[in-house]
């Protein structure tokens, strides 16, 4: 019995210094962890640059306790040939290897954006070590510098950007998308990606970050930008508006401004005497949010005309974004998907090939269903006759 | 004679068939070639799994306590017997080698790029071979745990996915040439359904046929089942990307992001389910182990236990430079390849039971020598 039970502490003992760690084991001290990365054409076009921002945990000051002693990030850019390759000349900069895995933002310059992303895109999805929840951004100046910045909001520019992704939901006017939901559309043969544009802006000495609008891809090459009007229109027909002000007219200058509270979106394909056609119903809600004029506008005719507005300036916003798209020719809204789902057949034998074609001619209906539902705190208007 | 007294009942088995059928599908998901459509030709080779099982078991019930070793020699004849069994042999073990080149490669893709396969597949071998050691209660056993507990990762997972989930990328239903149809289904079918033939080698541990074919068809429809839903999920969750990953769930379950909070679990939840592969070498392993002490009329097995081991982790290592090859062997080939074990003989013994079987209903009264 006594012998067993030694061998059983042997055994254990083994274990503890055996499975303790492997050959990819990366200590945290050890990990140079990169939490924004932006892409650019190099000096030779047929380089990519590649910048990227690590962390210093050791500046990072913590709420309550010491804080750091110099900038909490550090910039390294590097040039290759591809992606992989400037990653890992990264590391002729730094001490340790860049890890990848908690970075959640990826800038391309617009450069190289306009030339197409492709170069770059496959070292960010076939790596095992950048995570797909990231997300994607067009700059309009170089990606470097958006990564270079030194912002007083937010010491990681990383973190500060995914902070605005975030918030765009507030005023849903700017598409964002995460790498694997563009990678999703590159992959469709009719759907075209998209992602939100960012650009620095000096103000007062200090510099802040601004998203500026969406940035509207063919397969990987940018073709063009959503404003926020029209930002607002794809969001509309995806279904994805979550919150937002809209802004309708009240009398003369005055202006009415009503909150969005919820809205759900329907694409409908048909075909009728061989043209297409596109149904979008949206349904929305909201809230009188403000009114700059005097009238009382909860009687029920000015409360239904007001949704009328409101359903009115809605249908602008998509329009607008409808036809910019049609002009682009760029299929943003997933109309293709819309087709393919209900006609199987027809996309496959004639619709997917001559998409292109297709696409600009698509006849598109907008039906909006908008109500009102609260008033806010008070009844009468606060303004005075 | 069996090389082992160990007994089990059908309930048991049951289980150990869903453990098995799960095994490693659950990281490589079948028919997802067929990209939207997926999950239709899983659920037709649940089905061709389903009837192949029927076949499996009913010869497996005509002979009682019987494995397949002898079920070979009594249909077959001696000589014809062996070879075929053997035949069989091989192709449990090849399975086996190929079940752990699965996961070495999986592990060696994903998280210890740096670190050679053979010591992530040697400890896993390891692991089996001492499960095969203890015998075939202490496996069974195994899954009575793993099962649920995967069951549970699994589910736990779908649930933290569905707000990321769109249903409408599932349409349109059935929009696949019927021939690629049928051929991408038979490649569902045999991984990982069909290689329930497999089980005929555990078949004579049970203490009784009761109720045997009730439990291993449910045993596989339920595997099957949740094989549908994974398929469903990662569909509904990556859309027309789902084609170009390896490790479609892999990739699903990267994306779980609830409220920044439960994010990046897919490491814990694939470890969990990893499990079961564990049971699908063990069995293959077991399988290959005692058969070959049947044929060689050993009478222990656990001599053998360490050299097929070996020559386990040697075949995986080996038999393919890159994962490339692997790939393209698993696409091209390995349907035929499977195709006289799963399906033709199977069928031929189903014919010959059913003729001799009127044999050994006479003799009923005393047991054959």
């Amino acid at each position: 019995m006594h012998t067993r039970k030694y061998l059983i502490l042997i055994y254990l003992l083994v274990f503890l210094f055996t499975a303790s760690g492997c050959w990819d084991r990366r200590e945290l001290n050890e990990l140079a962890l990169a939490t924004c990365v932006g892409i650019d054409l190099g000096e030779d076009p047929q380089h990519l640059q590649m910048t990227v921002e690590i962390v210093l945990p050791e500046n990072i000051s913590t709420p309550g306790g010491a804080s750091g002693q110099g900038k909490p990030t550090f910039t390294v850019k590097s040039q290759g040939l591809t992606a992989f390759e400037a990653a890992r000349k990264l590391t002729l900069n730094t001490e340790e290897r860049i890890y990848f895995a908690h970075n959640p933002v990826v800038v391309f310059g617009e450069e190289m954006a306009l030339n197409g992303i492709a170069p770059a895109f496959d070292f960010f999805i076939r790596d095992p070590e950048p995570r797909r929840t990231a997300w994607m951004l067009v700059s309009e100046q170089r990606a470097e510098e958006i990564v270079n910045i030194d912002t007083m909001l937010e010491p990681i520019t990383g973190i500060y950007i995914n902070k605005l992704i975030e918030e765009i939901v507030s005023n849903s006017l700017i598409a964002s998308m995460s790498v694997q939901d563009f990678l999703e559309r590159l992959m469709s043969p009719t759907s075209s990606p998209y992602c939100s544009l960012i650009r620095a802006k000096k103000e007062n000495d200090s510099i802040i970050m601004e998203l500026t609008g969406t940035a509207i891809f063919k397969k990987d090459k940018m073709v063009g930008k959503f404003d926020y009007t029209e930002g607002r229109g794809l969001l509309w027909v995806l279904g994805e508006v979550k919150s937002g002000i809209i802004v309708v007219p009240c009398e003369n200058d005055s202006n009415v401004a009503l909150e969005i509270i919820r809205s759900q979106s329907k694409i409908i394909p048909s075909i009728t005497d061989n043209t297409l056609k596109i149904t979008i119903k949206v349904k929305e809600e909201g809230n009188l949010g403000e009114q700059q004029c005097p009238y009382e506008l909860t009687t029920p005719q000015a409360w239904s005309s007001l949704e009328k507005k409101k359903a009115e300036a809605i249908r602008q916003e998509i329009l607008a974004a409808v036809r910019k798209a049609q002009e682009l020719n760029t299929d943003v809204f997933g109309f293709g998907e819309a087709f393919h789902r209900k006609y199987p057949k027809l996309w496959k034998e004639q619709l997917k090939q001559n998409w292109d074609v297709f696409f600009p001619e698509i006849e598109v209906e907008i039906l909006v269903e908008a109500k009102l539902r609260r008033t806010g705190m008070i009844s009468k208007p606060g303004i005075p006759d | 004679m069996q090389p082992e007294g160990g007994k089990i009942n059908t309930l048991h088995l049951g289980f150990l068939i869903t453990g098995f059928t799960f095994g490693s599908s659950v990281i490589l998901s079948p028919g997802v070639e067929a990209g939207h459509n997926a999950w239709l030709t899983v659920f037709a080779g649940l089905v061709m799994g389903l009837i192949m099982a029927y076949i499996y078991f009913t010869v497996a019930e005509k002979f009682p306590g019987k494995n397949f070793i002898e079920i070979n020699d009594l249909l077959l004849g001696a000589y014809l017997g062996k070879i075929v069994s053997l035949l069989y042999l091989c192709y449990f073990l090849h399975l086996g080698s190929l079940i752990l080149r699965d996961f070495g490669d999986f592990f060696t893709l994903t998280i210890y790029v740096n670190t050679p396969e053979v010591v992530i597949v040697g400890s896993f071998a390891l692991l089996a071979a001492s499960a095969v050691r203890n015998g075939i209660e202490v496996i069974t056993r195994c899954s009575l745990i793993i099962v649920p507990l995967t069951m549970f990762a699994f589910i736990l997972d779908t649930i933290l996915i569905l707000p990321q989930a769109k249903y409408e990328k599932l349409l349109p239903i059935l929009e696949l040439p019927l021939k690629d149809f049928l051929r991408i289904s038979f490649s569902s079918f045999s991984f990982p359904f069909g290689e329930v033939v497999c089980f005929l080698m555990i078949t004579a541990f049970l203490n009784s046929t009761k109720g045997l074919k009730k439990h291993v068809l449910s045993g596989l429809t339920v595997a099957g089942f949740f094989l549908i839903t994974a398929s469903i999920r990662n569909t509904t969750v990556l859309g027309a990307a789902v084609k170009m990953g390896l490790y479609p769930t892999f990739d699903a379950i990267q994306l779980i992001d609830i409220a920044d909070f439960l994010t990046r679990l897919e490491l814990v939840i694939i470890s969990v389910m990893l499990t079961t592969g564990f049971i699908k070498l063990s069995v293959l392993y077991y399988g290959t182990v005692i058969g070959l002490a049947q044929v060689f009329k050993l009478r222990s097995y656990l001599p053998l236990v360490l050299p097929i081991g070996i020559i386990l982790v040697v075949l995986c290592i080996t038999q393919f430079e890159n994962t490339q090859e692997n790939l393209a062997w698993a696409a091209n080939i390995y349907p035929w390849y499977v195709l006289p074990f799963q399906v033709l003989f199977p069928f031929l013994y189903l014919i010959l039971a059913l003729l001799k079987g009127n044999h050994s209903g006479r003799k009923k009264a005393g047991e054959r020598s």
